[in-house]
This record gives structure tokens, C-alpha cells and sequence, in this order.
């Protein structure tokens, strides 16, 4: 037994990375279902999205790039379905100058697959990208068509259906920002105070726990921390909506419960390891204090 | 058999590639490293060129020299930043650096305090009374932020009482590190998740006709 934590203060780390990678491969193949606890953050967002009215409109931030697209498409994709479920027109706009547009646009196109209902300009619109992101914020607080002339196609805000009734961003009942920096936190800082609108973050978990302070001072009213928030808000549209469950079970494309799996099982690897090595090093402190 | 397009073969090819650092340096991790690196930059370069520099200066300029000839002004200021590599007029670029900071400050510093600072503090200014769990927490937050605060002002010697109180500062550090770092966990282990699924759904079972 000694001589196993012994060999252990010197295991190549190389071995280490092994595990992780087998634990994570294992879930994704084979998954477990393993329950998702529900926080108070993620809630919150769910019950207020519940509470709009059919036809309010909700504007949807793409703040994040491809380096975060594993936790923040999954988040954006379930908000996405909640609108289309719950009949909220919704209007999307990019303000993350890496790639972000690249996403919008793939996100949109899967979510309106799913939907097929879902018309173009009177349910849903896609403004693009807009370099700038403080400057374009604060316009759009004032005048939506000022800082985004014309939609992704090139076709002017005023030809466009849903726009007719959103002229700025006081029209607009709930900004979802999912965010992997600094944008995301310039919609609570500068947008919620110019124009009131409520805000719900989808933040990458790195930048989740600096959200709370907002949460606890009513300035945002919902937070998806993360893939961990994501798999949350899957689960509680699967608990609302029948239809979900059925698509979430079936569905090859990556969801944030399938990635729910893998990150427990390798959170508990990781656990593991930190007891060992622990355990390893003060025998090792101790034997050599004996000697 | 559907065999995924030329994009996923690349893809495929880059991940692999930059994960092979944890076997061990080689040259398929740094030609990934500084392709990525060459990438980046250049679609950062070609979408501002595209977005922010022709329509908000140099097409208007172009169609409209009349009415938005004072655009000149921010556009030379851009250009002054470069001089710091001309040795001899290098000061020129701190002109237009302070203006540029300045600006910045000014629409940051009412961001902070309308949009941080006094939501912040009106949270914290609570009613004692009736005394439940959320108002205890409030005592928590106002206990951690002072001590916090006591632990970086260095502007005088620290007595024995808030050496203390520096000390609970560290405390609630700690702890705001703790969670930081297990949220950071989480956040690289779904990265993780991410490529791997892609390696596996996006690229493996195509190639297996699975």
C-alpha cells in the first residue's frame, strides 16, 4: 500500500491526462442521465421567461465567440426553444467581434429548424453584427434602427414585421446576453439603468461567481452559470414542456445535459486525485520526518 | 457512408494537433499554436477594417466629405497611436493614447457608479429589522467587504485591531478565490467537453457510418 503512494508522488502526469480524457469520453458514449441539481440563479431565469405574455419581445446578445461556444450555444439554444414554446417574438444581435456572428447565425438556423413554424421578420430577426459594443448598446437604448440600419440580409429595420413595434430597448421586455467577457456586463451596467430593461446573463462558468453581486442587487433577474446553468434550464423546460423531453432524449445534437454527465464523472476523477495526492504526499512528509 | 466535408477534417486535424501538447511539445501543437495566433489576428484586422473603420469613417467620408470632414479628427488621433514606432516622434502616440484613456475614463467612470456602485450600495442599506436569513447574509457581505477593503489600504501601518480585520479580509479572499477557481474548473472541463464531442459526433462517426 505504501509503495502505491510512493509510486504515486511520481506518477507521470501523463497518466493523469489519460483518466480525464477516459472520463469524459465514457459519459459522451455511453450516457448516465445523471440528475441535474436545480440552483436559485438559473430558476429564476425560467420563471421570468415564463411570465412574459405571448408576442413580447426578448433580445437575444450573442456575446461570446467560438473559444466558449460549448457552454454558451447550449444555454442560448434552450433560451431559444423557451421563446419558440412560448410564442415570445425574439430579435438577435451580435456584439462579439470573434466569431460571434458565425455562431448567431448557426444557432439560428438550428433553433429554426426545429421550429419550422417560426417565420422570418415576424417571430424572430437576426440583426448581425455590430462592431463597438458599449457605443451600439447605448444607441440602441434610444433608437434600435440607428444602431443597426438593416437586418443580417442587408433588408432595412422599417421593411422588417417585428420591428415595427420595437423601436428601442424599452420595447424590448427581456435582453438575454450570453457573454464571455466584458459585454455581457455592460447590459447590466449601462443598458438596465439607461432604459430599465431586465436583464438574464448566460455567462461562462469562469465569469459566473462576479454575476452574483448582480443577481443579489435585483439587476439582473435570471443567470446561466455556465454548461452547469444550461443543462439546468434544459431540465426545466423538459419538466414544463412534454414535447422537450422527447427532444432532448432523441436528439444527436450536443446538449448541456449530455456534457452534465461528463462533467460530473470527471469532477469526481478530479476529486480522486486530490484526496490521493494528499494522502500521498504527507505519508511521504511524515515518513520523512520519522527518518 | 457520409464522409464529414474538408472543414471537419481540418478541425479535426487543429484539435488533435493542440492537444498533443500534453504528450508532449512538437511541431503539429506549434504549427496549430501560431496558425490559431495568425488567424485570430487577421480576422480581428479584416472585420475591423470592414466594420468599424469603413462605415464609421472612411465611407462617409468618401460619399459625404462635407458634413463629416470633422471625422478627420478621431481618424488622425487613430493613426498618432502608430508614431510610437517612429522613435523620433514617439511622444506624438501619448497625445493621443491620454485622449483616448480620458474618453474612456469618462464613460466608464458613470458606468461603474450608476451601473455597480450605487446598485451595490443600495442592496447593502437594508432594515434591521425584522432580522432573517437574508439580512444576516447583508451583515456578511458588509463584514467581507469592509475587512476586504481594511486588507488593501497600505496607506498606513496596520495596529493590532486591523491587522485582525485584514486578516478576516484574507478570509473572504480565499473564499471568493475558492469559488472562482471551482467555476474555472468547470468552465475548461466543458471546453473540453466541447472538442470532444465534436471529435467524436462531428468527426469519428461519420467516418465509421455511424
Amino acid at each position: 500500500m505504501a509503495d502505491i503512494f510512493e509510486r504515486l508522488l511520481h506518477l507521470d502526469r501523463r497518466w493523469i491526462f489519460l483518466f480525464v480524457l477516459l472520463s469524459v469520453v465514457a459519459p459522451i458514449l455511453v450516457p448516465i442521465g445523471l440528475p441535474v441539481d436545480m440552483t436559485a440563479p438559473t430558476r429564476l431565469a425560467f420563471d421570468f421567461i415564463e411570465s412574459l405574455k405571448e408576442g413580447d419581445v426578448v433580445l437575444i446578445s450573442f456575446d461570446y465567440g467560438p473559444s466558449s461556444a460549448p457552454e454558451n450555444d447550449p444555454m442560448v439554444e434552450a433560451i431559444m426553444r423557451h421563446c419558440a414554446l412560448k410564442k415570445l417574438r425574439f430579435v438577435v444581435c451580435v456584439l462579439y467581434p470573434l466569431g460571434g456572428l458565425g455562431l448567431a447565425n448557426n444557432v439560428v438556423a438550428k433553433i429554426t429548424r426545429e421550429f419550422p413554424d417560426l417565420r422570418y421578420g415576424v417571430d424572430y430577426v437576426n440583426l448581425g453584427f455590430k462592431d463597438g459594443a458599449s457605443a451600439v448598446m447605448r444607441r440602441m437604448g434610444d433608437d434600435i434602427a440607428g444602431a443597426f440600419p438593416t437586418d443580417v440580409n442587408g433588408k432595412p429595420l422599417s421593411q422588417i414585421p417585428i420591428m415595427k413595434d420595437v423601436h428601442d430597448l424599452r420595447q424590448v421586455k427581456l435582453v438575454f446576453t450570453a457573454a464571455t467577457g466584458i459585454i455581457g456586463e455592460w447590459w447590466i451596467t449601462q443598458v438596465h439603468p439607461q432604459v430599465g430593461t431586465p436583464v438574464i446573463i448566460g455567462p461562462t462558468a469562469v465569469g459566473a461567481p462576479k454575476y452574483y453581486a448582480f443577481l443579489n442587487s435585483g439587476q439582473i433577474v435570471g443567470m446561466l452559470g455556465g454548461m452547469k446553468g444550461a443543462a439546468e434550464f434544459e431540465k426545466l423546460l423538459r419538466d414544463r414542456y412534454p414535447r422537450m423531453e422527447t427532444f432532448y432524449k432523441t436528439t444527436r445534437a450536443f446538449t448541456a445535459t449530455k456534457g452534465n454527465d461528463a462533467q460530473t464523472v470527471l469532477h469526481a476523477v478530479i476529486l480522486l486525485f486530490l484526496l490521493l495526492g494528499n494522502i500521498a504526499f504527507f505519508r511521504h512528509r511524515r515518513a520523512s520526518a520519522r527518518a | 457512408m457520409h464522409l464529414p466535408h474538408i472543414g471537419v477534417w481540418i478541425a479535426a486535424f487543429l484539435t488533435i494537433s493542440a492537444l498533443s501538447f500534453l504528450y508532449k511539445d512538437n511541431p503539429f501543437f506549434r504549427f496549430a499554436e501560431n496558425l490559431f495566433a495568425g488567424v485570430s489576428l487577421g480576422y480581428f484586422v479584416g472585420i475591423t477594417l470592414d466594420q468599424t473603420l469603413m462605415p464609421n469613417l472612411i465611407s462617409p467620408m468618401r460619399e459625404n466629405f462635407g458634413q463629416n470632414w470633422d471625422l478627420m479628427v478621431p481618424g488622425l488621433l487613430g493613426l498618432l497611436l502608430y508614431m510610437r514606432y517612429v522613435p523620433k516622434v514617439a511622444w506624438v502616440s501619448r497625445h493621443a493614447l491620454a485622449i483616448y484613456v480620458t474618453y474612456y475614463i469618462g464613460v466608464d467612470f458613470t458606468r461603474r457608479l450608476n451601473g455597480e456602485v450605487m446598485p451595490q450600495l443600495a442592496r447593502l442599506i437594508q432594515p434591521l429589522s425584522p432580522f432573517d436569513l437574508q439580512t444576516l447574509f447583508t451583515l456578511i457581505y458588509i463584514v467581507g467587504v469592509f475587512s476586504v477593503l481594511i486588507y488593501f489600504f497600505f496607506s498606513k501601518e496596520q495596529g493590532p485591531i486591523t491587522k485582525r480585520i485584514s486578516r478576516l479580509g484574507i478570509w473572504f479572499l480565499m473564499i471568493s478565490f475558492g469559488a472562482a477557481f471551482g467555476f474555472t474548473v468547470m468552465g475548461r472541463v466543458a471546453l473540453l467537453i466541447g472538442r470532444l464531442n465534436f471529435l467524436l459526433f462531428d468527426w469519428m462517426y461519420p467516418i465509421l457510418g455511424l
